[in-house]
């Protein structure tokens, strides 16, 4: 094998594995609201070839332009026939790039120079790979995953313009930033960290760029165009283009001092805690051994004259305290620690390497750092993926919802033409389910006629509901998520 | 409400007198465990459904009726419980808090409880999880002196009401989990064991068991 290739084999095979972590069995686990709602309104997307930015309920277009993408790949031009690894496959290969973009992050280029070692540095590859919120919301319809690793390739183009001087990394980084903001309107958050981080961290380091001022204006300029590009839908709605800013004044009135609470505020150590440990129902849920090594690196890093990894530490630790410091928190949010956690525990790798000895007990570290994550992702994304006591499962629907379609689809059989009637307070993630399915009708309130093929009520509009069939039905509870249950009515003949 | 729900009367295990519309029966006393249901649960009333917290009717056993079940050995479909083990089911302890209950695997699974000897049965008693508001689907509760529950099986209560669990097709009515439980009667059926399944309930494909409690009568 030529000596070129067998360099990039650890790198290759390290990528491979986050690849198949991220994408097996990507069904396995129902689908969450959230998901489910991207997922129709991906469909949406998909059957109409239209797309207009919401600023109110929903993130940025990137995602739904990459599932409608992977959707056209693999044959699917309907919401009816769209399904979970499609939509899936978008985070998972996002998930996946993630793995070797922190490996050229973090490997020095230049010896003496900043960067961890190649075995630190694949090392800190493998701990993103296994990590447990990495895998998970990799196998999840969201945004966060894109944009942790946006924001790792931003990170990498800007390390190569730094190192190069060339205009074209300061673009590549511009357009990243670009697909960043599309995808979520929080990135000002992790560019202010960033920034900040390089402030304090740069020491008397200095781009090698000839042209810096012009480069960055190039960069900047790739950025807004790239961003413009997706809020305006490639052109076709402009009004996105204004969207994409009034989403903050949304944001304002919804998370503001003067909001109502959204119900997912929580205390400030919430992610300390997802970073340590929690036993609920009998089960142990940990990210400890990485945490504890990510720890050892922030104090190495601290010490050690290294703008690279001391920028990551101090970015690692202010995203961590401004999610921290934000009351709405949700566990999703963790990914953006995951990836400077894993650098970090890859430095205090390489400075135990760098010891009498310390290479053979940096592997011995790294391979129990690696067991005991890869033991916690089998548990959170494979065994219990969906289970209530799961920190990840975040108000998660139960397997339950896997009936609805079976009971519709039996339901629409035998009564062809009556409706099929949802009548609930809450009900995604039902119209995932029911895509594709004719005279499907979603109610917060029991209408005056409740009769039809099936219908669904939550338990708090059953009696009402049920007073309004018009006649006998069979009933049946089927659950959407722990702790809320719906009645399920199947009139008689 | 359970179809052979039987009227209102006294304890036994408390030494009350005979209930006076009953000759020789009195209301089965069963020791409920505090609520466990964590913040709000959503409102419940449904025609089938007693409120959570609510006193469903006493059910009428005989005056020597005991609890058989206490300390008994439990086996399973799951003999290897992730969390938990067997014998929490028939420890006394049901309040329901993490280490007081056994999880078994997801499908259909049962647990047995072997009273030892051959006894007349009254009533069984039977929490799965009352930390949340959840129904237990394909719950079926069954008496027999065969081990295997091969031969003469009585069933007390099924509500499998599609058969999914292949133990024939139930007409019970599903119910919520609370810290009640639910107490079946078992009308003297004669029987050493005692056969209880489930199949997942609405919030996960799991199966569980705080305690279950067998009152009857020794032969």
């Amino acid at each position: 094998m030529p000596p070129a290739l067998l360099r990039c084999l650890p790198l290759a095979l390290l990528a491979a594995a986050a690849l198949w972590l991220r994408t097996h069995d990507l069904a396995l686990r129902p689908m969450h609201a959230d998901e489910a709602n991207q997922g129709v309104k991906t469909g949406e997307l998909v059957e109409a070839g239209r797309y207009a930015f919401d600023p109110r309920d929903h993130h940025g277009p990137t995602l739904y332009y990459l599932g409608a993408a992977v959707a056209g790949i693999r044959g699917q031009t309907s919401l009816a026939a769209l399904d979970e690894t499609t939509l899936r496959l978008v985070p998972a290969l996002a998930g996946a790039l993630a793995v070797p973009l922190l490996v050229i992050l973090a490997r020095r280029r230049t010896p003496g120079g900043p960067g961890l070692s190649e075995p630190a540095a694949l090392a800190a590859g493998a701990f993103l790979a296994l990590a447990p919120p990495a895998v998970y919301y990799s196998r999840y319809y969201i945004q966060e995953t894109l944009l942790a690793t946006g924001t790792l390739a931003v990170a990498v183009a800007l390390r190569r313009w730094g190192h190069t001087g060339r205009a074209r990394w300061a673009i590549a980084a511009g357009a990243g930033l670009g697909l960043m903001q599309a995808t979520k309107a929080s990135t000002p958050l992790f560019v202010a960290a960033a920034g900040i981080a390089w402030v304090l961290s740069r020491g008397a380091a200095r781009a090698a760029s000839a042209r810096p001022g012009r480069d960055l204006l190039a960069g900047l300029g790739a950025a807004l165009a790239t961003a413009a590009l997706l809020y305006s839908s490639f052109g076709s709605h402009w009004a996105g283009l204004r969207d994409a800013l009034s989403v903050y004044l949304h944001a304002l009135l919804r998370f503001g001092a003067e909001a109502p609470p959204t119900g997912h505020e929580k205390p400030w150590p919430y992610y300390l805690q997802l970073l340590g440990w929690s036993r609920a129902g009998g089960l142990l849920w940990h990210q400890l051994a990485l945490s504890a090594l990510a720890l050892a690196g922030l104090a190495i890093a601290a010490r050690r004259r290294d703008p690279l990894l001391r920028s990551v530490a101090v970015y690692g630790v202010l995203i961590l305290a401004a999610f921290s410091a934000f009351p709405y928190k949700t566990p999703w949010h963790a990914i953006h620690f995951t990836a400077p956690a894993a650098l970090l525990a890859g430095l205090a790798l390489d400075a135990l390497g760098r010891r009498r000895a310390g290479p053979v007990l940096a592997a011995a570290v790294a391979l129990l750092v690696a067991f005991s994550l890869g033991q916690q992702t089998r548990l959170t994304s494979f065994l219990r993926p969906a289970d209530g006591r799961n920190p990840w499962a975040y108000v998660h629907s139960s397997r339950d919802v896997l009936k609805f379609r079976p009971l519709a689809e039996a339901a629409r059989a035998a009564r062809p033409g009556a409706p099929i009637r949802v009548i609930s307070e809450e009900y995604w993630p039902l119209p995932w389910y029911l895509r594709g399915l004719p005279d499907v009708g979603y109610w917060s309130e029991a209408p005056a006629d409740c009769s039809g093929a099936l219908v669904i009520a939550s338990v708090a509009h059953a009696e009402t509901v049920r007073a309004r069939l018009g006649g006998p039905a069979r009933e049946s509870f089927v659950g959407l998520r722990p702790g809320f249950l719906c009645v399920v009515f199947q009139p008689e003949p | 409400m359970h179809s052979r729900q039987l009227p209102l009367l006294l304890s036994p295990l408390l030494g009350a007198t005979a209930f006076a519309g009953a000759p020789g029966k009195v209301p089965l006393a069963v020791e409920y465990p505090k609520p466990l249901f964590a913040g709000t649960p959503r409102p419940i009333s449904l025609s089938n459904l007693e409120p959570a917290g609510a006193k469903r009717p006493d059910i009428l056993v005989s005056a020597d009726s005991k609890l058989l079940s206490r300390g008994k050995k439990v086996t399973s479909s799951d003999s290897l419980p992730v969390i938990g083990e067997l014998s929490f089911i028939t420890d006394g302890d049901k309040t329901g808090i993490d280490g007081a209950y056994v999880e078994l695997g997801p499908n259909t699974q049962w647990v047995q409880v072997d009273l030892g000897a051959s006894a007349k049965i009254d009533a069984v008693a039977v929490w799965h999880f009352h930390s949340q508001a959840r129904v237990y689907h394909d719950v079926v509760v069954q008496i027999s002196d065969d081990p295997e529950f091969k031969k003469g099986v009585k069933t007390i209560f099924n509500n499998d009401d599609d058969n999914s669990s292949k133990l024939g097709k139930g007409g019970d009515k599903s119910y919520v989990e609370t810290n009640h439980g639910r107490v079946l009667p078992a009308d003297g059926a004669s029987g050493r064991y005692v056969r209880l399944y489930s199949n997942g309930n609405t919030s996960d494909e799991l199966n569980h068991y705080c305690e279950i409690e067998v009152f009857g009568v020794a032969k």
